[in-house]
């Protein structure tokens, strides 16, 4: 749970006649990562492979195939498909299938774009003839004349115009359309026609151009329009008859371009491999468990023509990773790739990722209100996205923290939506709210801690001090663990450095002194309270006093102690590590601020809210409803997604930094995930 | 006594204003930064996040300042 898988590096060896049946049992394995050949010095007798004889065959048909998908687009037929055709029949069909379909999807679609031409060309018509349309004069009328010039267009103000023309001359004739339009042609005796120009101009004239043909405009458009009418159920039966042909046709498209990807695939396997004249070579990696099984089925198959070689691993090498998690653990792996890969050599962190990000989310909410709303929250993001990994990934961290935050709003905060169950101690003459008072029943939730308050405050600071102290020191351990083989140094520069993280995690823990003896009570009664309060406490409080503040013997020497460590063996330089984790410790107090800003965002706004509400107008109290509901779900959103942010961050650069190397290589076994095919 | 009150005030109040008045001016290139080599690498998003909330810190320093004066209002 806490390493990769183990690998180990193999090699295949066999003669070029077996190479295709070699490439089809390790395709069907799906265990095998193949590390690409490279060619070493120049009389290396190694060289690069050539695709098999079908592959290009086999690209070219998936090319075709992958054009009709592409027209076609199934995205509705996909998720109806359950049945996996089998790869024998596909193999038998494909051939001349390919051929019928691509020339049925090339006409389909080509009938149809014919007709959308078509359509688009007679409307474009009609918008030209449509304003002569009002006119009702034949088209041949307007032109071919000597003596007349026609102006045609849309007048603004008609009036003007009728009033002005007989100014000009009285050898014209206008005529008008009595739509709101303002169509208009003026037949106009030439001489005059200049005159006419400047007055349309002055009336808001815009040409309409004449469109070619002859006879009434009306009739055209008749006609037209009845044509336009007969295409569109031309147009609608083509579609049809696409979406039954997709129908019809969708699963053994699918299957067969599943089925040549795969073909294409292992054809073009040879380039990845060394090659002789007579015989290849294949370098790999194999996850341990696995390597048994791999090397009894090709035995078996190949009936031990292949010679198959395990290779010493070397320091150099970079193994794939492969992380082996229980199952609600693996959800997090995605958190971390979102990082980076880890590293083969990396410890695996998912499983600690998996319980501290949504406890920190969660105690950042601190909330039952919005514990539960982030639980509806991510089933609804899960449901929404659920073709996705990513994002139902995301929605399960959503709900995970959902839970922590109910947890922590019931047993230690004691609040819903920023509101406390019990009223708490106010000042006189302030109104305070709470569920108890609002429902008038004594709901018996005490707030353990109280966030609105200064001794809450400092209590959540130490807490957030004492998880900060806890995260890094795990970090700082695991680190420990990981360098102590490949650099000793760094392995000890890390325990320096928990010893100074411990200094000042005490440190913290005395000054706020009421804290220990508060958290401490329980053992009041056990046997060892004497020897707490008699000799523990008043040793670990013990110091010398530097402006008031106590600094404990114990954080003086247990700082001293880790900076000599690290002085001696990192130098200088490991004392700037020194100030990093104090930076470090100190920024796992957003863990408190943001739950304070958060609760005290919410209170604030319960406090207008509920000021409205129970102000005795019904309008007001309407008002004051919406105001509420609108603004807890402003607070509901910038919470959780601040507070998912920074438990994020806490993970990401505290954390990580003290032990994460990440970069590395994704296990990529040679195969490929079947959706529509099957082997059997 | 209530003037040194007002003055506590008015010093956590500019202890933890500047200090997110600098977060936001750090976070303010970085993120630019961080957003364009994202969109060229979809795999610098990871990384770049982590830059973007490095100043953060910053901010919270200015905040336990602030609280550290409070307490003594």
């Amino acid at each position: 749970m806490f390493k990769p898988q183990e690998m180990q590096r193999t090699v295949l060896i066999g003669a070029k006649q077996e190479l295709e049946k070699t490439i089809d049992l390790l395709h069907t394995l799906e265990v095998v990562h193949i590390i690409e050949f490279t060619p070493g010095d120049a009389d290396d007798q190694l060289h690069f492979g050539v695709p098999t004889m079908k592959a290009s065959g086999m690209s070219q048909n998936l090319l075709k195939i992958r054009s009709s998908v592409q027209i076609l687009s199934f995205e509705r037929e996909k998720q109806a498909i359950s049945e996996k055709l089998p790869e024998k029949q596909i193999q038998q069909d494909v051939e001349h299938k390919i051929q019928e379909l691509e020339l049925s999807v090339l006409s389909l679609t080509e009938t149809k774009t014919r007709i959308e031409e078509h359509f688009r060309k007679l409307d474009e018509r009609i918008r030209q003839v449509e304003p002569f349309g009002a006119l009702d004069i034949p088209l041949e009328d307007y032109q071919g004349y000597d003596h007349i010039t026609v102006f045609t267009g849309c007048v603004r103000d008609l009036k003007k115009l009728m009033e002005s023309l007989p100014k000009i001359t009285d050898e014209y004739e206008l005529f008008t359309s009595d739509s709101d339009e303002q169509m208009a042609a003026l037949f106009i005796v030439k001489k005059h026609a200049e005159d006419a120009g400047k007055l349309l101009s002055t009336c808001g004239y815009t040409e309409v151009k004449l469109p070619e043909g002859t006879g009434l405009p009306k009739q055209f458009i008749e006609k037209w329009v009845a044509q336009k009418q007969e295409l569109s159920d031309k147009l609608l039966q083509t579609t049809k008859d696409i979406l039954e042909f997709r129908k019809r046709h969708a699963e053994f498209i699918l299957a067969s371009e599943e089925y040549l990807a795969i073909e294409v695939q292992k054809a073009e396997a040879p380039v990845l491999f060394g090659t002789t004249e007579h015989s290849f070579l294949i370098d790999c990696w194999i996850p341990k468990t696995e390597i048994q099984h791999v090397q009894e089925t090709l035995e078996r198959e190949m009936h031990g023509s292949l010679f198959i070689q395990p290779v010493d691993q070397h320091h150099e090498d970079e193994p794939p990773t492969l992380l082996k998690n229980p199952r609600p653990v693996r959800r997090f792996e995605y958190l971390l790739e979102l990082y980076s890969i880890p590293n083969y050599r990396d410890i695996d962190p998912s499983f600690i990722l998996s319980l501290i990000f949504p406890l920190f989310f969660g105690l950042m909410i601190g909330d039952i209100g919005y514990g539960i709303l982030l639980i509806l929250f991510g089933v609804l993001f899960m449901k929404a996205f659920k073709d996705s990994e990513g994002f139902t990934n995301i929605g399960w961290y959503i709900i995970i923290a959902g839970v922590f935050a109910s947890i922590f709003g019931l047993f230690l905060f004691g609040d819903m939506f920023g509101l406390p169950f019990l009223t708490p101690h106010a000042e006189p003459g302030e109104t305070v709210y709470s569920w108890s008072m609002l429902l008038g029943i004594h709901i018996p939730i005490p707030s353990v801690i109280h966030k609105m308050e200064s001794l809450g405050m400092t209590q959540l600071l130490v807490i957030s001090i004492i998880a900060g102290y806890l995260h890094l020191g795990l970090g700082l351990i695991i680190g420990v663990v990981v360098e102590r083989k490949h650099n000793r140094k760094h392995a000890i520069t890390k325990v320096g450095l928990l010893l100074v993280l411990t200094a000042l995690a005490l440190l913290i823990f005395v000054m706020a002194d009421w804290t220990i003896g508060q958290w401490l009570k329980p053992l009041k009664d056990t046997a060892i309270a004497p020897f707490l309060w008699s000799t523990f406490i008043p040793l670990v409080k013990a110091g010398v006093s530097l402006g008031g503040l106590i600094v404990p013997y114990f954080t003086i020497i247990l700082a001293l102690l880790g900076i000599i460590i690290i002085g001696i063996v990192a130098g200088g330089f490991g004392l700037v590590e020194v100030l990093e984790v104090t930076s470090h410790l100190m920024s796992y107090t957003r863990l408190a601020a943001i739950c304070v800003a958060k609760a005290a965002m919410a209170f604030a706004f319960d406090m207008i809210g509920l000021g409205l509400i129970l102000s005795g107008n019904i309008i007001i109290g309407i008002l004051g409803v919406i105001l509420l509901i609108f603004m807890q779900l402003m607070v509901f959103a910038l919470g959780a997604l601040s507070s998912g942010i920074q438990a994020v961050r806490l993970h990401y650069v505290e954390f990580f930094m003290k032990f994460y190397k990440g970069e590395g290589l994704r296990f990529n076994p040679f195969g490929y995930k079947r959706k529509y095919t099957t082997t059997e | 006594m209530a003037a040194d009150a007002g003055i506590i005030a008015i010093g956590a109040g500019i202890a933890i204003g500047s200090a997110a008045l600098a977060t936001a001016w750090a976070q303010k290139t970085i993120g630019a930064a961080a957003v364009g080599a994202a969109a060229e690498n979809e795999k610098m998003f990871g990384k770049g996040l982590i830059y973007m909330v490095l100043p953060e810190t910053i901010v919270l320093f200015g905040l336990v300042i602030a609280f550290l004066l409070w307490t003594k209002m």
